[in-house]
């Protein structure tokens, strides 16, 4: 497993999936120094550039958090099927390996690099945002969380890619991403402050479907302390239980979930690699 | 002991959204001794590549079973002892054609010395030793045939299975393939070979097998399918009905052309002055004869065309 491993680090490398995590790495870098540009250009007082670097690192984690999963869903998606059509698989599947072992070297290859992707990103943040003197260990605390969703979005485009070409299996994850935004961002409110149970009913199911609002509250927990004053806060007129769905408390068992879909959706992509033919 | 055998193997293949069955293979039987060079014959669409797929695993069978060097096909014991250059392929480019080896000989659970030794051997059999160190992207469609064929040996297999090993290759690469082909006989491996040129099969192989709609319709050696049979080619002025009759009285087979050509197959050679005396005796115009020896070729038509019928 250690050879295919290997073999997908280095096809990341190649497919200049590494060139676009240095632009993104610059970008981060470029990010945390505006608010030192603004403080000089227009001036203003140490706190307010406190809190521009804070939003710059919120920002920052924000990026991290969806390039990573873009690169994850890149690499992911045309993994099996693509490579099988193409024919980068025919010589390699009759060595003596087992199907599972080939498509899990192929899973941990992906998300090392995306893992070193986003710890690097994280990194030139951290050190960009402390050599201006405010460092942030919370994105630190936050990184544990963040490297799951590289986890989620490439685990879900590999279960897909088992069976779909890379073009269909990146576009259903990526749609199924884009409906777990959408719910979590417009229909929870809507649903919330309207009290429209369909709605709220809709807001859980795509919580289930694909984790990522429960992701998202796991990184928020964790980052939450550097917000800006009033950032965040609850709205002071809603009723308890509106508040209560618009923001629900971080769970205990919210990261257990997160990792059995992941377990789930790995074991879902082996079985169907393994029961299909190739050819 | 075979080298391969399948007993009724089947594989029918079911369109997801409905739609006709397709029988790729039908209840094919075959028997591959050990230690021959064995040519897998058969028009396109006849199962060939579903055969060979499911030998390597690839494929899994509708019904029947399939065994590869006494394992059954697929297994990871069959699998070690396997070798497969695939008749399509994109090999990972990016490799040097050394780093591409020692990533084969490494899933072949091949290490250390051993692996570096064997990969100077294979580059120097397919003649790839002054590229070692080149990019395959750097490579001719010949020499990435031949990398190929690398690859399908690095681990000294007891079997190699070849698709189409020669299809990209021009005459100085065919006969390197002959020989790697030689060199692995002259081991005591058994090599599978499926090709279209049937010319390569007739020099390469020691026995057949033609296979047409999914089932095996002629297997043996060269020597027992091609028994000491001519086929004559005639030219007439006017291919008559009386003329066909008296050459049916001396020939095994008379097959008509068009209006001046005729092809028949006779005994042997010393038949052909009596087929052109009953054709002039019969008040034929002959205007042309040519006798040749049954090749595979000749056969493999034969035999693909009566199916058909």
């Amino acid at each position: 497993m250690g050879v295919i491993v290997a073999l997908t680090l280095k096809e990341a490398m190649r497919r200049r999936a590494f060139l676009g995590t240095l632009i993104i790495l610059v970008a981060l870098y470029g990010l945390t120094f505006l608010p030192r540009a603004f403080k000089e250009a227009f001036g203003g007082d140490e706190r307010q550039f406190e809190i521009g670097v804070n939003l710059a690192v919120l920002f920052g984690v924000d990026i991290i958090k969806f390039f990573s999963a873009v690169l994850a869903i890149l690499l992911c998606s045309g993994a099996i099927t693509a490579e099988i059509e193409r024919g980068y698989l025919a010589a390699i599947l009759p060595r003596p390996l087992h199907r599972w072992e080939l498509y899990l070297g192929k899973w941990l290859g992906v998300m090392l690099f995306s893992a070193a992707n986003a710890t690097l990103w994280t990194a030139m943040l951290w050190i960009s945002v402390a050599i201006q003197g405010e460092p942030r260990v919370e994105m630190w605390q936050a990184l544990p969380y963040v490297l799951l969703y590289p986890v989620l979005y490439g685990t879900l485009a590999l279960a897909l890619s088992s069976f779909l070409g890379a073009s269909i299996a990146s576009m259903f994850t990526v749609a199924a991403g884009a409906f777990a935004y959408f719910s979590d961002h417009f229909l929870r409110p809507i649903a919330a402050f309207f009290n429209v149970k369909l709605l709220q009913q809709l807001v859980w199911l795509s919580e289930w479907v694909l984790p990522m609002a429960t992701l998202k509250r796991l990184v928020q927990a964790r980052v939450d302390t550097i917000l800006p004053p009033g950032m965040g806060d609850a709205p002071p007129f809603a009723a308890e239980e509106v508040l209560r769905f618009l923001k629900p408390e971080v769970q205990t068992l919210d990261v257990a979930y997160v990792g059995v879909y992941i377990g789930v959706a790995l074991l879902l992509g082996v079985t169907i690699f393994w029961r299909r033919d190739v050819q | 002991m075979w080298a391969i055998e399948t007993r009724n193997l089947r594989k029918v293949f079911r369109p997801l959204l409905g739609g006709k069955p397709i029988v790729a293979v039908d209840n094919l039987n075959l028997q591959v001794p050990a230690g021959t060079v064995f040519g897998f014959l058969g028009p396109n669409g006849a199962g060939k590549t579903t055969t060979i797929q499911i030998l390597i695993g690839n494929v899994y069978p509708t019904a029947g079973e399939a065994f590869v060097l006494e394992h059954r096909a697929g297994a990871l014991a069959a699998k070690r002892k396997l070798g497969f250059l695939p008749e399509k392929f994109q090999f990972h480019d990016f490799l040097s054609a050394e780093e591409f080896l020692r990533m084969h000989g490494r899933l072949a659970k091949m290490d250390g010395a051993k692996l570096q030794k064997r990969i100077d051997e294979v580059l120097e059999l397919v003649g790839l030793t002054e590229r070692r160190k080149s990019k395959i992207r750097e490579f001719s469609k010949g020499m990435q045939q031949r990398i190929g064929l690398a690859q399908a040996i690095i681990h000294d297999p007891d079997l190699v299975i070849l698709d189409e090993p020669t299809s990209a290759l021009d005459p100085l690469g065919r006969r390197r393939v002959r020989e790697v082909v030689q060199y692995l006989k002259e081991r005591g491996k058994t090599v599978f070979l499926n090709s279209h040129l049937l010319s390569e099969v007739e020099r390469s192989c020691d026995e057949v097998a033609i296979i047409n709609k999914g089932r095996v319709v002629k297997q043996g050696t060269l020597d027992e399918l091609l028994v000491n049979r001519s086929v004559v080619s005639i030219e007439l002025k006017k291919v008559e009905p009386r003329v066909l009759e008296a050459m049916a009285r001396v020939a095994h087979k008379v097959q008509p052309i068009d209006e001046r050509r005729v092809t028949a197959e006779v005994a042997n050679e010393d038949t052909v002055p009596d087929l052109a005396r009953a054709i002039v005796e019969a008040g034929g115009a002959l205007m042309g004869l040519q006798a040749h020896r049954e090749t595979l070729e000749d056969l493999f038509i034969q035999i693909v065309e009566g199916e058909g019928k």
